[in-house]
């Protein structure tokens, strides 16, 4: 196969889609604001708006187009497929080239609960939602671009106020209506702090209850977070939940319901009342 | 205003369950969770200027989550009946099954819970040539302008864009209302048109595998001190404490 364009906001998903292209294609474009060397050429674009991105990337002949798996990478990719009339495979998690004319890539689907094998004839365009290795640096020619005027203005743009870095994490305390009140979110960022991890929590806790910031949001809707621990306090397990922290190594559960979803889908188990073990879990941990 | 909501009927994710290894599609229909959202909404606007909210459904023909949405207080409904539709298609059947509607405003929700792709008010937005405002949380109208404002997680923006406009909702914006007996019983008096549209999809589905990861599903008993204390043990042992 001859020729793959790579987008994403962010430096990391860049270099991961960079990574996939090559596996496939000879020749990588990458598109993006800033002045990186990991694709044969680079187009250093003047706007951020998503739909002059997509304009200008479907402008560019291509036989697969890798996006990074931001939500705005992927509505951009979805625009560059709809503006191309070809087909769009986002989230993969991995890919083949059958015959050099189809791509074969498998996603998760049904908020979770299957991975599905998708085949599409090229070109296609496809995101990218798990580690396709390192890229080595190029000897990149660089193009400054002018894009078109978007249809979109941003009247305003305002930064997240909390800082927690939860798709990173290795420890996560997270909390769900079970926790009772907002006062309790308190406990459990003590009890991440002793562990040297972060809180996050389930989508009601964030969009109903108000009790967390929008960007600590964990699921479907939010972010999907791949800890080596992950506390479940008062969360019940519903598969819009459950499908943000499948990636976690081990999974502690804390409910007072022993037939809530969320049972069955951890390693540990303690059927009881969230703000009682987070009490004890901070003694016990304090003491050592 | 007219305003065209799109919504898909789906199997309740809820309640598939793997059996023998096998996922067991043999569950109930419901209108995917976040679309009543965008049907909420398609109302609110009307209710407030006037115009008309239609309904449009691709893929699974389900007369009962089409009369719910119906009385939500939608006008009518247009269905696209097929077996399988891929995001592509999809769009595409959403345009021709309203072709004849002076359309202002077209509302989905953030994604579906079957394909959670979110790509479809993407590629109807780049097929039609219409500013594209995602991941809404609020909005309001301003003449021929909407004013949306929208999260994408790390950072929080305000966006405006001219009439005909795309949207796609979060499940914020507002709480989907339960119709009333009246409400469902003049549901059954309003219009649901079939249209008849068919395209070759660009992907298909080869296979449907279930994800299971398998947990260790330890129940720890005793009072919390001990539980606790057993916890913190197994933890260390696993190395993640």
């Amino acid at each position: 196969m001859t020729r793959a364009v790579v987008f994403s906001e962010d430096l990391n998903g860049f270099k991961n889609a960079a990574s996939l292209a090559y596996s496939i294609a000879n020749e990588v474009y990458g598109v993006g604001y800033n002045d990186v060397k990991y694709t044969d050429k680079l187009y250093l674009i003047d706007r951020t708006e998503e739909d002059s991105i997509a304009d200008f990337i479907s402008s560019i002949n291509a036989n697969l187009y890798v996006f990074g798996n931001s939500k705005k990478d992927k509505i951009i990719a979805a625009q560059v497929a709809g503006k191309r009339k070809i087909g769009y495979i986002p989230d993969i998690i991995s890919v083949e080239v059958s015959e050099g004319k189809k791509v074969i890539a498998e996603r998760v689907a049904y908020s979770g609960l299957a991975i599905s094998k998708l085949e599409c004839e090229l070109p296609c365009v496809v995101t990218v939602s798990k580690s396709f290795g390192e890229v080595k640096e190029r000897n990149t020619q660089i193009e400054r671009v002018n894009l078109k005027e978007s249809k979109i203005k941003v009247i305003e743009s305002k930064k997240a106020t909390s800082s927690a870095d939860l798709a990173n994490a290795q420890i996560i305390v997270s909390v769900g209506r079970g926790l009772g009140s907002k006062d309790n979110v308190a406990l459990a960022e003590e009890l991440a702090k002793i562990l040297g991890g972060a809180v996050g929590g389930s989508r009601p806790v964030v969009t109903e209850l108000g009790w967390l910031p929008e960007d600590r949001q964990i699921g479907l809707s939010g972010i999907k977070v791949r800890p080596k621990l992950y506390i479940a306090l008062g969360i019940s397990g519903q598969p819009q939940h459950l499908v943000g922290i499948k990636d976690s190594k081990i999974i502690v559960a804390v409910n007072t319901d022993k037939n809530a979803p969320i049972v069955d889908n951890a390693d540990y188990v303690i059927i009881g009342d969230a703000v009682e073990f987070l009490k004890t879990m901070i003694e016990r941990l304090k003491a050592k | 205003m007219n305003v065209v909501a799109g919504f898909k009927v789906v199997l309740d994710d809820t309640l598939i369950k793997v059996v023998n290894g096998q996922l067991d599609f043999n569950v109930p229909l419901k209108v995917s969770n976040y679309d009543k959202n965008a049907v909420e909404e398609a109302v609110e606007l009307k209710e407030k200027y006037g115009g008309t909210a239609i309904g449009v459904t691709v893929g699974i023909d389900d007369r009962k989550s089409i009369k719910d949405m119906l009385a939500m207080g939608l006008d009518e409904v247009r269905v696209v009946k097929g077996n399988y539709f891929d995001a592509l298609s999809t769009a595409e059947a959403i345009i021709e099954a309203t072709k004849d509607v002076k359309t202002d405003l077209y509302i989905f929700a953030e994604q579906t819970t079957d394909g959670n792709t979110s790509s479809v008010p993407a590629m109807l937005a780049s097929l039609l040539d219409l500013p594209l405002l995602s991941y809404v949380k609020s909005l309001r109208i301003d003449g021929r302008k909407v004013i949306a404002e929208r999260s994408l997680g790390l950072n929080s923006e305000t966006l405006e864009a001219e009439l005909p406009a795309v949207i796609s909702v979060t499940g914020e914006i507002n709480k989907p209302r339960v119709p009333t007996v009246r409400q469902v019983l003049e549901a059954s008096k309003k219009p649901i048109k079939y249209i008849e549209f068919s395209s070759q999809p660009k992907v298909k589905i080869v296979e449907l595998n279930p994800y299971v990861v398998n947990r260790k599903r330890v129940i720890i008993e005793g009072n919390m001190k001990e539980a606790v204390d057993k916890l913190i043990t197994y933890l260390k042992e696993d190395g993640v404490l």
